[in-house]
């Protein structure tokens, strides 16, 4: 026996009390609940073997809270790799004190964040936490607080940034999320509200649940602050490797390509039977989206909500794109507010880390209407066009069907810098349909005529006179879509117009920002 | 009893379904017309239509009850 054994057996107790979390009673409750614990959770997660710990060794430090013992301060931070690629990690422990966030804990998520702008990896948050450590920081020493946020702020765009929520989320913890790219949430365990349920009660009188305010119903189908929801931890932690799988490890990156047995001019001919041709069908443009990518593969973002604009990431020819399609089985596919702000936010999202955009067409246009526009639906839709104007990454464009004004715009038409364009030969572009045209074009016309059938007639003949104007080769003709091509020829369009925007420069006049519309 | 209501200002175009019908999880009860598209309106639960509330030629607003559905 050599005289460091004591010293090593003390080093190993306590690094085993760390991993020992919140102590066996409440590592249970947390799997009663249907939970992983924070160590299970990293497991998943992450390449075995790859996890580098920072602090472990670290607890609460404060004297208020007593000789009570924190495992790692509630926060286990450190690097481990996905799919062979550093990310840090800040991974709030529910087991101890309810994952409240400490200041032990929070510097340690500082130094992560830190960390991760240094090195240029992602970041992911798993977060389980009831928010701030009230017990210690009830004071106005609060007056120096938050700059985790204005850090993360500073990180957007730079790295990509996945917070997943795995348990009952509130303040502190439910804004992490609202500034990260990704947001998946775990149904029936997860929530997260600016208020937990006793704060709600007691500041505005409401009673409710946690899973009532803020769980992945909420905010997956209805505020569309999350972007998923899925069935439980294990799926959650697979959806963020999955996610990740897109993304460049900073925007100073090209996203990763991967091989690809799907041969890129596959011919698509489902698309026949898939989208109607008579203009005012409906169809579900998800199957479309499918067809049209690498093996079927997509990864819906925000599938739940807002469903007349759909939003996924996919590879065609193993290149990762974004597509932007709009769903007449929604609303016609009709854009309103929250179409906008999805779409908007989407092509931000890629547009940061260099994942080209693919746009499907078939948009009747933004609604019009006194609802609308009490919603703001100029200042909505003014984002989307900011997004997509912005964005510089190679952008391409199908028109399958109707792609009317603004609709037309906001969908990457050929005037914002489209980088290949082409149409379908059931393609109506146009400042609006036939039959609205109709009606503002020969208004007075028709007034004249006083039979009502007489008059219903006129306005068939009429706005047939305007439709044969809306066709894809008068666009053509003035060379304003690139090509006129056979629907099940998309596929090989979209990578051909990906082939040749590859090396796309985009210059601008500096500034320090735009003046965003929101 | 299950409440469908109007996604959107618009005109109804077809009544499709009948009162005392029996439908499943995202059969159509009703088509509206906005946009100048056809918009589906289905039933997210499987049941009995117990009530249409509107007939073609009506205009509806957002919001507004279309159909009532008895949950099986």
């Amino acid at each position: 026996m050599h005289a460091w054994g004591p010293l090593v057996d003390a080093l190993t107790e306590r690094k085993e009390r760390a991993f020992g979390m919140g102590g066996d009673a409440l590592v249970e409750r947390q799997h009663s609940l249907g939970k992983l614990t924070v160590r299970e959770r990293l497991e998943l997660l992450l390449d075995p073997g790859t996890w580098v710990e920072y602090g472990l060794l670290a607890d609460h430090m404060d004297a208020g809270l007593g000789d009570r013992f924190l495992a790692a301060d509630g926060a286990v931070t450190g690097v481990g790799d996905i799919d062979g690629r550093k990310v840090a990690i800040a991974a709030y422990d529910f087991t101890v004190m309810a994952g409240s966030m400490g200041k032990v804990g929070e510097d340690k998520i500082g130094r992560m964040r830190a960390h991760a702008v240094a090195q240029r990896i992602p970041m992911v948050w798993l977060l389980d936490s009831a928010g701030a450590r009230i017990q210690s920081t009830s004071g106005s020493s609060f007056a120096g607080a938050g700059a985790l946020f204005r850090e993360q702020v500073a990180m957007s765009g730079v790295v990509p940034m996945v917070a997943a929520i795995l348990g009952h989320c509130a303040a502190g913890t439910a804004y992490i999320p609202g500034l990260a790219d990704f947001v998946p949430m775990v149904k029936g365990t997860s929530s997260m509200a600016l208020g937990g349920r006793h704060l709600v009660k007691a500041a505005v009188g409401e009673d409710v649940t946690e899973e009532e305010m803020g769980g992945s119903a909420v905010h997956t189908k209805v505020s569309g602050v999350a972007d998923l929801e899925v069935a439980d931890d294990k799926e959650c932690l697979e959806v963020v490797r999955r996610y990740l799988s897109f993304f460049p490890q900073h925007n100073g990156d090209a996203p990763p390509v991967r091989e690809c047995t799907d041969p890129v001019d596959r011919r698509v001919e489902e698309l026949y039977d898939l989208v109607p041709t008579a203009p005012r069908r409906a169809y579900d443009m998800r199957r479309a989206v499918a067809a049209i990518v690498d093996d079927h593969d997509v990864f819906w973002m925000k599938p739940e909500w807002a469903k007349n604009i759909v939003t996924a990431l996919a590879r065609i020819g193993g290149q990762p794109v974004g597509i932007v399609a709009n769903q007449p089985m929604v609303l016609g596919g009709a854009l309103d507010v929250n179409a906008a702000d999805k779409a908007a936010r989407f092509v931000w999202l890629c547009d940061a880390f260099n994942i080209p955009l693919v746009f499907l067409h078939d948009v009747p246009g933004f609604i019009v209407g006194s609802a609308v526009e009490k919603q703001g639906i100029i200042r909505h839709g003014a984002k989307m066009l900011f997004a997509v104007s912005e964005a510089t990454v190679p952008k391409i464009s199908v028109v399958l069907r109707k792609s009317y004004g603004a609709g037309y715009f906001v969908m990457n038409g050929l005037a914002y810098e489209a980088d290949y364009i082409v149409a379908w030969p059931t393609a109506e572009i146009a400042v609006m349909g036939p039959d609205g045209a109709v009606n503002i074009i020969h208004r007075r016309t028709l007034e004249a005529i006083e039979d009502d059938k007489e008059r219903a007639q006129r306005r068939l003949e009429l706005a047939e006179e305007i439709r044969q104007n809306i066709d894809p080769y008068v666009a053509a003709g003035h060379a304003q879509v690139d090509d006129v091509i056979d629907p099940a020829d998309t596929r090989r369009a979209v990578a051909r117009g990906l082939a040749v925007s590859r090396d796309k420069r985009v210059s601008r006049p500096a500034r320090k920002h735009g003046v965003l519309p929101v | 009893m299950h409440e469908i209501r109007a996604e959107i200002t618009a005109n109804v175009w077809q009544v499709v379904a009948e009162e005392g019908q029996m439908v499943a999880e995202g059969d159509e009860l009703v088509i509206l017309e906005s946009m100048k598209m056809e918009i589906p309106v289905v039933t997210e639960v499987p049941g009995v239509v117990r009530e249409i509330h509107v007939e073609p030629e009506q205009t509806v607003q957002e919001g507004d009850l279309i159909a009532l559905i008895d949950e099986s």
